[in-house]
């Protein structure tokens, strides 16, 4: 007889058990409702029926060596039957097996959030031979994790709790921080800032490393919201108001009570009202951070708060004041199911705004900027006035974007172009047309991921970009670098397909490599071109060098963004009071040394 | 030149070539006719390798014997720590000093025995000072090659600067003679945005204590300050460094990992395993250089007056404590009046900000550093170029260390035969 087809079809997801927040949830007193059984949940990401143990994946491996101890830890197997039957391992902080699974499991969601997000699937280069980002559970002692770009990899330390004030955690206990869903989710993301736009570990300005921080936070905080079961029990724990609730806006909060803050490691939100002049005045890196997260947020929560409206007077007759005590199971059901959306929702319009962004030298300016022409792409309606509250979240904080004259969306779009270039060379059209299939098959499931013939193709690019450079804002004279072009595809809330492709070219002023006033940050100028699918330039995203070529106008823009540089450096180096122990070699390479994560660790620069 | 018994016509400052490290005796002429004297620190660095300086037996002798009046007693009028560092305080847990009559003392806010606040600041630092002493010792007696090495001796002689020096600091609280009948403690500026006062030990002298600010982000010129301090605790406890975070079934040796055929895809090289094991290597250089400039930070900052003479010590201020200055209204119209000036910090980068000596400081001003050269450092402080820069701005600028005279036809100024101290005489 012959077997039935589906009989033999893979499942297309994988369960899989992780803590929802950290251990420490259940154990800490204002946090009553809670059983010690809600903070384990079951989540699931895509099925890779080739994972082997480790668990490595086509794109992810984990490898668990303890430096300290010079050894390693047996590798899970999340294919063994045992563990297939009950959706992986149970959570616990003396299995590291278990450390293994969670790790791979945050990991693989923040990868697919950032897939769907761009209607493309990433993947790393940490060498000729690997394509895998590797992960580390345990491997250093120390309060802190990151993610190292030379080695393409994400290190988790481990650590123990403070003796005095450690919260409610137990005194000098282990604290792992790769049990932690934001600090796994938080450092993902950097890697995935970090292939998608390489020269943002350059600090160029005082919003890049800012923007590394910050977006690494959304990330993880707007993850909180696909736990479906967390988010029923938090909307009832507060009323449907999640702007109150802890778990949820807080990020890292074993970390924060582990290491004496008395809180978590980082919020959502602001202390008090959202005050324009932080963006003014703070320049660390996390806390300016925190602007752009608390923005983000804020747009969320309005949106949140229009969406269950509805609902909200249906349940309560109209009067919109909730009755005292615990909430229709329904309603929450409802309202969960918004949060999740709307989260999902918001999530999305950020990482997908990363297309629209200049390659080089961001600034919050420019993302809301990328925010809001990328979401105009795909839901020109706006139907929820996501769009706007994000604008409005942004003003309030000070946030206004360069050679802007006003907040008004339209004047925030990036310019658009519209041009028909029949100057494409015939090679590279077809090269396009031949990628656009490969990558749209690589969304079939458990397809192998395609392969790029780059070298070649790049060399097409930059000789093309050389012929139209001052049209790109680009200059003749200097070596044109592409980075990279790739198709897109997107799926607008009306169900409209959008394939656009995207490239991106980067250039760079020689003599400022070994300038010692750039401390080894170059200045970099660089352009990313928006061409839909039938070769029409649609945008021309750029930060430009002062080219002969160009307008007055970009040249000026060019010398003020150099100014601006410089003016940085040297701000960093009066407040560096460290800096002048420091010899020579290291003098040279300062700026970039500034924003080195793992230096950072090393230097415990926060 | 004016000698210590007969009165002063202008203040002189009198530098003393301790080294890499700060001490200064000022005299100033009062409506009496009875000089007053002024002690400024007294110190030096353990990094100091000025053999021809003073020692600091030495310096104590010579600076008693400087303010010993005709009747044989030495006294100082005022005595000023400002800050805690070593190279500032050391010389004070000389037991010499008992000997000397000391009016009053003055130390910047954050000494201020019972001010929580103050306390607070203090705690911190040097606790973060003897972890980070603690994990430099630990890596010295670690170190394999000549670099790591020499790497980890720059980091336990910047890490020992910010030790609490007991023996000095209590000679400073409550120390010096005549304790009952003067010794009057001020913890400067008494107030959060700084103070002008005058003071019966130093009659017709302004005083203005224009920093350290109160506000501990200023102070350390860090925005996070308390975040650093976590750190700082989590990293730097060396003996919690050896856990075991799994029961030993767990674990797998790496060579018994790397044989097992099942773990082969995981195996990592010999230069991965390397690139691991540095990121478990603790900077403690790194935290004692942080540590270093935030106590410095706690520098005071002070303007004599006196006629027209207007004489500057900031200390070892920061960059904080310089901003908070410049962007106060009246302490940017005092700095402006500057005739005298005390290079920050032995001349280091971010001790004088450029803005101060380009648009701020007149030309033709004294400007003294008391410095030296050092293990690591000698290339680097006094900063090169913030040292031409004062140069092209007057032809007065003077180091301790070097027997240059700024300009020959000068007769406000005199360097000691052996280049002990070097004196300079500014007009009021």
């Amino acid at each position: 007889m012959k077997e039935n087809i589906y009989a033999r079809m893979q499942p297309e997801r994988r369960p899989l058990r992780i803590f929802a927040f950290d251990p420490m949830p259940g154990r800490a007193p204002d946090q009553m409702l809670w059983r010690a059984s809600d903070n384990r949940i079951t989540i699931d990401v895509v099925n890779e029926e080739q994972l082997a143990a480790g668990p490595q994946g086509a794109r992810i491996e984990v490898v668990d060596y303890d430096g300290p101890n010079d050894c390693y830890y047996t590798p899970v197997n999340l294919n063994d039957p045992a563990l297939l039957m009950q959706d992986g391992l149970e959570p616990s902080e003396s299995d590291p097996r278990f450390h293994q699974q969670m790790a791979y499991a945050v990991a693989m969601r923040v990868l697919e959030n950032f897939d769907q997000a761009l209607g493309r699937k990433l993947r790393f280069r940490r060498n000729f031979k690997s394509r895998r980002l590797r992960i580390f559970p345990h491997a250093f002692y120390g309060a802190n994790a990151f993610y190292d770009p030379q080695q393409v990899a994400l290190f988790f330390g481990y650590f123990q709790a403070e003796k005095e004030n450690p919260g409610p955690n137990l005194p000098g206990q282990t604290v792992f921080t790769c049990l932690s869903h934001d600090i796994i989710a938080h450092e993902m993301t950097h890697a995935l800032v970090d292939r998608l736009r390489r020269y943002f570990k350059e600090p160029s300005n005082v919003d890049v490393p800012a923007f590394h921080e910050g977006f690494s936070d959304i990330v993880a905080i707007f993850q909180h919201f696909s736990f479906p079961a967390i988010l029923r029990l938090l909307i009832q724990e507060s009323q449907t108001n999640l702007r109150q609730s802890a778990p949820l806006i807080q990020l890292a909060q074993q970390f924060g009570y582990a290491t004496g803050r008395g809180t978590g490691l980082r919020s959502a939100l602001e202390k008090e009202k959202p005050d324009p002049n932080l963006y003014q005045t703070v320049t660390e890196p996390h806390n300016r951070g925190s602007i752009l997260v608390a923005a983000v947020f804020d747009a969320f929560f309005m949106t949140y708060q229009r969406r269950i409206k509805d609902l909200i007077r249906i349940a309560t007759g109209g009067t919109g004041r909730l009755p005292e005590g615990d909430l229709h199971p329904d309603l929450v059901n409802r309202i969960a199911q918004e949060a999740t959306q709307t989260a999902q929702s918001t999530l999305t319009m950020c990482i997908r705004a990363f297309e629209y962004l200049p390659p080089v030298d961001i600034t919050f300016g420019d993302y809301l900027r990328a925010l809001v022409t990328a979401d105009l792409e795909i839901s020109p309606a706006d139907e929820f006035c996501e769009r706007a509250a994000m604008i409005e979240a942004f003003r309030i904080r000070g946030i206004y974007p360069d050679n802007v004259t006003s907040l008004a969306e339209e004047s925030l779009l990036w310019e658009r172009v519209e041009e028909k270039w029949d100057d494409f060379p015939d090679t590279l059209n077809a090269w396009m047309r031949d990628q656009t299939i490969i990558d749209a098959q690589a969304f079939s499931r458990n397809a192998p991921l395609p392969r790029y013939n780059f070298p070649d193709v790049a060399k097409q690019f930059a000789t093309w970009a050389r012929k139209n450079a001052s049209r790109l804002n680009l200059d003749p004279s200097l070596a044109i670098n592409p980075l990279g072009f790739h198709p897109s595809f997107r799926v607008g809330p009306q169900g409209q397909l959008l394939v656009e492709m995207v490239m991106q070219f980067v250039q760079t002023e020689e003599r400022t490599r070994t300038d010692d006033e750039f401390g080894g940050v170059p200045f970099r100028g660089g352009t990313t071109v928006i061409t839909s699918a039938d070769n029409t330039i649609r945008y021309i995203i750029s930060k430009p060098l002062a080219s002969k070529g160009l307008s007055k106008d970009k040249q000026a823009e060019a010398r003020l963004r150099r100014e601006k540089q410089l003016k940085f450096v040297e701000r960093s180096d009066i407040y560096d009071t460290a800096l002048v122990w420091y010899d020579q070699k290291h003098y040279q390479t300062r700026m970039a040394q500034r924003m080195n994560f793992a230096a950072m660790h090393r230097r415990i620069h926060p | 030149m004016t000698s210590k018994t007969t009165p002063a016509k202008n203040v002189i400052v009198r530098m003393y070539n301790v080294g890499f490290g700060d001490s200064f005796l000022l005299f100033f002429p009062a409506p009496d006719g009875r000089t007053r004297k002024v002690l400024i620190d007294c110190g030096v660095h353990m990094a100091s390798t000025n053999k021809k300086a003073l020692g600091m037996k030495e310096a104590v002798a010579q600076i008693i014997a400087d303010a010993t009046d005709p009747d044989g007693v030495p006294r100082l009028d005022v005595v000023i720590a400002t800050h805690r560092h070593r190279d500032h305080v050391h010389a004070f847990e000389k037991p010499e000093w008992e000997e000397v009559e000391v009016k009053e003392v003055w130390m910047p806010w954050t000494e201020h025995p019972t001010n929580p606040k103050a306390k607070e600041i203090r705690d911190s630092q040097s606790k973060a000072a003897s972890r980070v002493k603690k994990a430099a010792e630990k890596k010295f007696q670690m170190s394999v090659t000549a670099a790591e090495r020499k790497e980890a001796e720059k980091a336990m002689i910047l890490a020992s600067n910010n030790l609490v020096n007991k023996k000095a600091m209590a000679m400073l609280h409550a120390g010096f003679s005549s304790q009952k009948t003067f010794g009057k403690r001020r913890y400067l500026p008494e107030r959060a945005g700084g103070e002008s006062f005058e003071s019966p030990a130093l009659p017709g002298v302004t005083v203005h204590a224009i920093g350290p600010s109160h506000d501990p982000k200023v102070i350390s010129s860090m925005e996070n300050d308390s975040e650093f301090y976590h750190l700082m605790m989590t990293h730097f406890d060396s003996s919690e460094m050896k856990t075991q975070p799994f029961r030993s079934e767990w674990r797998i040796p790496r060579r018994q990992f790397n044989a097992n055929a099942k773990y082969k895809h995981l195996a990592l090289s010999e230069n991965e395993i390397k690139a691991v094991s540095e990121f478990n290597s603790v900077d403690a250089f790194g935290a004692a250089a942080k540590v270093e400039g935030a106590v410095n930070g706690t520098s005071l900052m002070l303007m004599f007056e006196i006629g027209s003479a207007f004489l500057l010590f900031p200390g070892d201020a920061q960059w904080g404590t310089w901003e908070a200055a410049m962007e106060n209204e009246k302490w940017a119209a005092l700095l402006e009046k500057t005739t005298f000036y005390k290079i920050g910090h032995h001349g280091s980068h971010n001790a004088t900000p450029v803005k101060f000596v380009e648009e701020i400081l007149h030309k033709g001003i004294w400007a003294l550093a008391c410095t030296g050269p050092t293990a690591a450092w000698t290339d680097i402080i006094p900063r090169p170029k913030l040292m031409k820069k004062l140069r092209e701005k007057s032809k007065k600028v003077v180091r301790s260390d070097k027997a240059d005279v700024p300009d020959p036809t000068t007769r406000d100024f005199k360097r000691e035969e052996d280049n002990l101290y070097v004196e300079v005489e500014v007009r009021i």
